[in-house]
């Protein structure tokens, strides 16, 4: 079998001869290709031609100092094939890809925020992360870029709170706008939604991100790579280990380190335990959306012995610290092996009991049946990740397809459900749940011995890497350019719920306002990854605020 | 026993708080959402999580404050009732860790912006942390006349 990287690489040279400059393929499923200007497109098409299911993982832009370099990393098979395009930095223009693959609407607009590069033909061109009082002209992930641009005007920074344009609240109409955040009763993170509902029926909805862009890209290339794990790891904290992993691996492939089988089985572990809690944490926040506070409850009680577990591993219960360039940076103590087991079959038992509620529990199923419909096709269309895909009946998943860590030795199904619905979301992590609780429990009877790491030379050689990593929300993508220095030269994190949150729109329009919750919980946002680099006080201006009980469950609090 | 409004009172033996992420990374979130779970179960002090800034007697903070964020912050302070009472949690909210780590975005603490009764450091605190932080405010405000 010719593996898909070479497929693809064939497949272009044959179509676009002499357009392609440059093809490296450094390591099995990679592959970088860089088009002449304006090449982009076809290339792009024919990927998408060529393998089915195939979609956009996410748009890189990197200032090369002359020039700035987009890279349209595809997924293809497990495989991800980066088409590369440079523009000029004086007049940075290329044309849109949205046309080909709606799935990547977002990505652009974050490249036009960061690096000032205009995509012709883009329908909606906006600020996506920056606060409305960044000045313009100034893009921060470009070279010659320094904060004392924007350091000018940053106290006193006032805005005014949230308003709604008055668009459609005339007489006659009876669509009516309402602003949901940043500070809401509903989510524990500050986002906006602008939800514009005609009487019950939601007829459109406009996520406002951002509020929690920190800069961490920025961030990233002024630390050294050993640092950088460090702050990759605060980009979330509840998906931290994924970050971690997925970064960790991005150097070791740039690096050419192999690390221990040793690490290899002790960060599955930690991924899994991570997902464990992670998943558990939707469950239970899903349960008090749908108004099962005792769920709630239940599910955070049954949650906590996971949390303890992983202090026992890694010494911290949410961040541990784990990952290191290399390897792990602590031991298991082969004396928790009976402990592990002992927690992980109580946890086992009780899964069987949600699984139960979840498939049974008559409200439950009122609640969250064919509510938030996503078609197979538009879950395609749209690039979604992980979960909310596998929802939708479609069997992708990166521990499979793409298998990092100790993945291609450890058994264990990808789960999928084909109702497409929030009921079928949240099954997938139920049934998630059990299976990490499988994989767990093998990788601690098969643990390999060895050394648990290797040592690293803090300078990285030239080159760059694509990494990604099933997190619990779904792909996780790191990009990592090092130009042989201990500073990586550009980090770029794509987190799942940027590529999930563009369904938002689709799940919720024509449902009902009520669903709004149900919808959102099914997708587990986590919008501090998404902004890297967003709760709600609801302004709206007519007598709306029952509606806001409908919100106050959204999430969590 | 000396003479107690019956505001007062009411606000030492249930204190209303409002949660707020000024963009953190999620970690002290969570941490503080498990405080309201059987294990820890912070209503045994009468804590009460409220939605909106205007019944809150207490606002507790988590993540460095964004340049986005900044503002909201602000109008929400403004919005709680006095007397009012801030609890910055984590290592972003008391001291703003991205903004020493040349990430643009963030700021700095929560305390450049608004001022703040009880610091609870760690990354991310524990929830016995948290609570032990909710604990001390509650002796503070026994303090605060009115």
């Amino acid at each position: 079998m010719v593996a898909v990287e070479q497929t693809a690489v064939d497949i272009l040279k044959e179509k676009l001869g002499d357009n392609i400059l440059e093809i490296v393929t450094p390591r099995p499923r990679r592959a970088f290709i860089l088009v002449k200007r304006g090449f982009h497109r076809d290339a792009v098409s024919l990927l998408l031609e060529r393998f089915k299911r195939s979609g956009i993982s996410t748009i890189t832009g990197i200032d090369l100092g002359d020039e700035i370099e987009l890279d349209y990393h595809m997924r293809c098979h497990g495989a991800v094939i980066t088409i590369k395009s440079r523009v000029s930095r004086e007049k940075p223009q290329i044309e849109t890809i949205t046309d080909l693959i709606p799935g990547a609407r977002l990505y652009e607009r974050e490249v036009f925020d960061l690096l000032g590069v205009v995509f012709e033909g883009h329908p909606n061109l906006k600020r996506l992360l920056l606060s409305e009082d960044w000045p313009e002209g100034s893009y921060p992930l470009r070279k010659d870029w320094s904060p004392q641009d924007v350091k000018k005007n940053l106290h006193g920074v006032y805005s005014e709170p949230s308003k709604i344009n008055d668009q459609g609240l005339d007489e006659t109409t009876s669509t009516i706008n309402v602003v949901v955040g940043p500070q809401h009763p509903a989510l524990l993170e500050p986002e906006r939604f602008l939800f514009k509902v005609d009487g019950e029926v939601v007829v459109d909805v406009e996520p406002r991100l951002g509020y929690v862009h920190r800069g961490i890209e920025k961030g990233a290339e002024s630390l050294t790579f050993l640092q950088d794990v460090h702050l990759i790891e605060r980009i979330c904290g509840i998906c931290n280990v994924s970050h971690t992993t997925c970064f960790c691996q991005a150097v070791e492939s740039i690096g050419e380190i192999e690390i221990p089988p040793r690490a290899k089985y002790l960060r599955t572990i930690v991924v899994e335990l991570n997902r464990i809690h992670s998943h558990l944490l939707l469950l239970g926040t899903a349960g008090l959306v749908l108004g099962y506070e005792s769920l709630f409850q239940y599910v955070f009680r049954d949650r906590e012995p996971t949390l303890d577990l992983m202090e026992m591993v890694t010494g911290n219960r949410v961040i541990p610290a784990f990952n290191t360039i290399g390897g792990v940076r602590r031991d298991l103590k082969p004396e928790l092996n009976e402990k592990i087991q002992k927690i992980l079959g109580r946890l086992e038992e009780r899964m069987r009991f949600y699984k139960a509620v979840f498939k049974e529990d008559p409200t439950m199923r009122l609640r969250t049946e064919g509510v938030g419909m996503l078609k197979k096709s538009d879950a395609l269309k749209l690039c979604v990740a992980g979960p909310v895909l596998r929802g939708s009946g479609i069997k992708m998943d990166l521990r499979k397809d793409d298998a990092y860590a100790a993945y291609d030795e450890v058994p264990f199904n990808v789960i999928t459900y084909k109702e497409c619905d929030s009921w079928a979301r949240l099954m997938v992590r139920v049934e998630e749940t059990v299976e990490s609780i499988n994989i767990i429990r093998y990788a601690v009877e098969h643990l390999p011995s060895g050394p648990y790491r290797v040592k690293v030379p803090r300078k990285q050689p030239k080159g760059e890497a694509v990494s990604r990593v099933e997190a619990p929300r779904g792909e996780l993508v790191h990009y990592v350019k090092s130009t042989g220095t201990i500073y990586p030269y550009r980090v770029k994190v794509r987190s799942p719920t940027l590529a999930n949150i563009i369904s938002f729109h689709k799940i919720v329009k024509d449902g009902y306002v009520a669903d709004i919750p149900a919808a959102l919980i099914s997708l587990d946002p986590c919008f501090s990854c998404t902004d890297r680099v967003a709760f709600l006080d609801v302004n709206n201006n007519r007598s709306w605020s029952w509606r806001l009980e409908e919100m106050k469950d959204l999430k969590g609090e | 026993m000396a003479h107690v409004s019956l505001t007062k009172w009411a606000r030492l033996k249930s204190p209303w708080i409002l949660h707020f992420n000024t963009g953190g990374c999620n970690a002290c979130d969570i941490e503080f959402l498990v405080l309201l779970t059987p294990r820890y179960d912070i209503e045994r002090f009468g804590v009460l999580l409220k939605p909106s800034p205007r019944q809150a007697d207490a606002l507790i903070v988590t993540g460095p404050v964004t340049r986005q964020i900044a503002s909201r912050l602000k109008v929400i302070y403004e919005q709680m009732p006095s007397p009012k009472f801030v609890i910055a949690v984590g290592a972003c909210a008391c001291s703003g860790m991205y903004a020493n780590m040349q990430c643009y975005g963030a700021l700095g603490g929560v305390d450049k912006f608004i001022p703040v009764d009880v610091y609870v450091p760690g990354c991310p605190p524990r929830p016995e942390a948290i609570l032990y932080g909710v604990i001390k405010l509650l002796k503070k405000m026994k303090a605060v006349k009115a």
